[in-house]
């Protein structure tokens, strides 16, 4: 992909004894919407910083648009950020914040104001523009950041947990309006958040990172069905995880249901983990169901929403999750015995590497 | 509420009665002893400072050199400052450097205005230097100066500018220093159009410190002058403690205080207007 926008190669990063980035490479086309997703101190942010040129990596290479830019100074680089907090000028006025990016590209006062007022009009914000910035709301804020952001029109645009800071609702709204935006303006955006929803509903791909690693690279679909590690399937959505063993290479045998499961290069000497989604997990009053893995159980728990329940299952040793819609817990005492039914279509099995991703 | 008002009043008494004792009452002490002449209330004391050419060549010494002093400091402190809290990366080399900059603010000031007069004089450390070096052919007269006094000043008042400017730096966000450079601006655009902006008002009070501490400074100014220059403080230590006239003393007191609040006031008004230019014109 010598055509990508953005184009990481092999970067490393520690910080000390911290090794907050290992071998990370990822590229980036134009117009693409990309989250980088992870638990907090996954690196995620620390690479956002190695792409905007706060941070400078000890190895590796970044390109944007076939340029080698990762010794240059943040100041010089084509793409703009908009930080966690917004960090606005609280000195200017919101249309001053604006123009600042025009100004410093050494476009006229007046050109730059005009512009600064286009992208405001474009956020919604045109009439605050003689405000300042401890006047305007969080949500008011955001968008003025956002505006300050892309009215360089830059080819990428770095977003650090944008919407971290605004409540559930306002979060909802945003995220509708950043996607529609990021359409309209058709500039890449790389997009860092720890909420896999927020990721799930806005990107056209998902990065997922652990400890400085990234796991798996897809879009939410992908993801969500075919995790490609236990760190995944675990970090996205609800997952029972079930320890599952290799027997010859053909196949792993699931502890429950006991049922052999065809897996093309099983190893003998590999811990394999079955990943099982809460909502394929049935409920059954009889032992056996056509096209079914069963198992015998009994209820642990029921946790009824409304909208949804979820019962949870001892089976053996383990524990199985089930979300059924509807108030389907009535009846379901814990201690009772009950049935579990899985389709082997729906179990995912990920092989665990013997490497830093099993230790604490 | 007002079981609570009446809980916290006798909390406040403590503070309102030591302001009272020690801020407020030799205040109108001093002000309605200036209005007195003779026994009988006048305005003649005033008369007596305004009327006199010299007290107003003095005063212009005064404000000319706490000026003079206030500039230097300015200088010679922003960076310092700059430096110590954005450049010192390791906490504990900046709490020793913090240390050292305060420690000398507990030793008397005769004490350090007297090491001055050695390192000043015609033989001492400064001269020996400035000539050995070659800067100088023959000695140069600092004591009795006004440059001398200056220098002393400096040296004392330094502190107070660089622990405001301090201040206002470390609480300047790094993000919008961030942000500045990710809209494209330079590291010098970044200082002028934010840094600089957003600590201008610590810059202003330390000024505002530095400048009215060296208007009201006696011990300094006296032992290096040298005899041969005179500051406003001087004059009215004369009246207290040699002529024994209050009054006189008095009317000269109010005059110094009016004259460094008009001064202040309008550095301020300056300040601020300077602050709202400089804001726009970055734009």
């Amino acid at each position: 992909m010598s055509d990508a926008l953005l184009s990481i190669r092999a970067i490393d990063k520690h910080f000390g004894t911290y090794h907050a980035l290992r071998d990370v490479s990822l590229d980036v086309a134009h117009g693409e919407f990309v989250a980088l997703l992870g638990p907090s101190g996954c690196g995620k942010t620390t690479l956002l910083r190695c792409i905007a040129g706060f941070l400078s990596p000890d190895s590796g290479t970044i390109r944007i648009g076939g340029e080698d830019v990762t010794r240059l100074p943040p100041h010089r680089r084509p793409l703009n950020t908009v930080f966690q907090h917004y960090a606005l000028f609280p000195h200017l006025s919101i249309l001053d914040n604006v123009a600042y990016g025009p100004r410093r590209h050494g476009v006229a006062r007046g050109e730059a104001l005009e512009r600064a007022r286009e992208a405001l009009e474009l956020v919604g914000l045109d009439s605050a523009a003689g405000r300042y910035p401890r006047e305007l709301s969080g949500g008011q804020q955001q968008r003025v950041a956002l505006a300050r952001a892309f009215v360089n029109r830059p080819k990428l645009l770095l977003l650090d947990e944008p919407l971290s800071a605004l409540d559930l609702k306002l979060r909802k709204r945003m995220q509708i309006e950043l996607k529609h935006l990021q359409e309209k303006l058709g500039i890449a955006f790389v997009f860092v958040t720890h909420d896999q929803e927020e990721a799930m509903s806005m990107a056209n791909r998902i990065v997922v990172m652990n400890r400085g690693v990234i796991e798996q690279v897809g879009d939410g679909r992908a993801i969500y069905t075919r995790p490609a590690s236990r760190f995944v399937a675990d970090f996205i959505g609800e997952a029972n995880l079930l320890p599952g063993t290799a027997e010859g290479n053909a196949g792993v045998r699931l502890a429950v249901g006991s049922a052999l499961l065809p897996h093309l290069g099983a190893d003998t000497r590999q811990r394999y983990t079955a990943v099982l989604r809460p909502e394929h997990v049935e409920l059954l009053n009889q032992p056996e169901a056509p096209g079914l893995i069963t198992d015998q159980g009994f209820v642990e728990d029921v946790i009824d929403t409304g909208g949804q329940t979820v019962v949870t299952v001892r089976v053996g040793e383990h524990l199985l999750a089930s979300r059924r819609l509807g108030m389907a817990g009535e009846g379901l005492k814990p201690g009772a015995p009950v049935f579990v039914g899985f389709r082997p279509g729906h179990v995912h099995i990920v092989a665990e590497p013997a490497s830093h991703r099993s230790g604490p | 509420m007002s079981a609570a008002m009446n809980r916290a009043l006798p909390l406040l008494a403590a503070p309102v009665a030591f302001f009272a004792a020690f801020f407020a009452v030799p205040m109108i002490v001093v002000v309605s002893s200036s209005l007195m002449a003779g026994g009988v209330p006048s305005l003649g004391n005033y008369a007596r400072v305004l009327f006199d050419q010299y007290h107003w060549d003095v005063l212009a010494a005064t404000f000319r050199i706490a000026g003079l002093t206030t500039v230097a400091c300015a200088l010679l402190g922003y960076p310092l400052a700059y430096y110590l809290v954005r450049v010192v990366k390791s906490p504990a080399l900046r709490r020793t450097c913090v240390i050292l900059l305060v420690l000398p603010l507990f030793t008397s000031n005769i004490v350090r205005s007297f090491g001055w007069m050695v390192l000043l004089g015609r033989n001492g450390l400064v001269n020996d230097a400035l000539v050995g070096v070659g800067i100088l052919d023959r000695p140069m007269r600092f004591l009795g100066t006004e440059l001398g006094i200056v220098i002393g000043l400096v040296y004392i008042l330094l502190p107070f500018i660089v622990l405001a400017v301090g201040n206002a730096l470390a609480a300047v966000d790094p993000a919008l220093e961030d942000a500045s450079s990710d809209l494209g601006a330079t590291p010098f655009d970044t200082f002028r159009t934010v840094t600089f902006p957003l600590c201008l008002p610590g810059l202003m009070s330390g000024i505002v410190m530095v400048f009215t501490l060296a208007v009201s400074a006696y011990v300094t100014p006296a032992l290096l002058s040298g005899g041969k220059i005179t500051v406003f403080p001087m004059l009215i230590f004369q009246q207290y403690s040699t002529v024994f006239d209050v009054n006189y003393g008095g009317a000269l007191s109010m005059t110094l205080l009016v004259m460094t609040l008009v001064l202040v006031g309008l550095a301020g008004w300056i300040g601020n207007a300077g602050a709202s230019a400089t804001g726009r014109k970055a734009q």
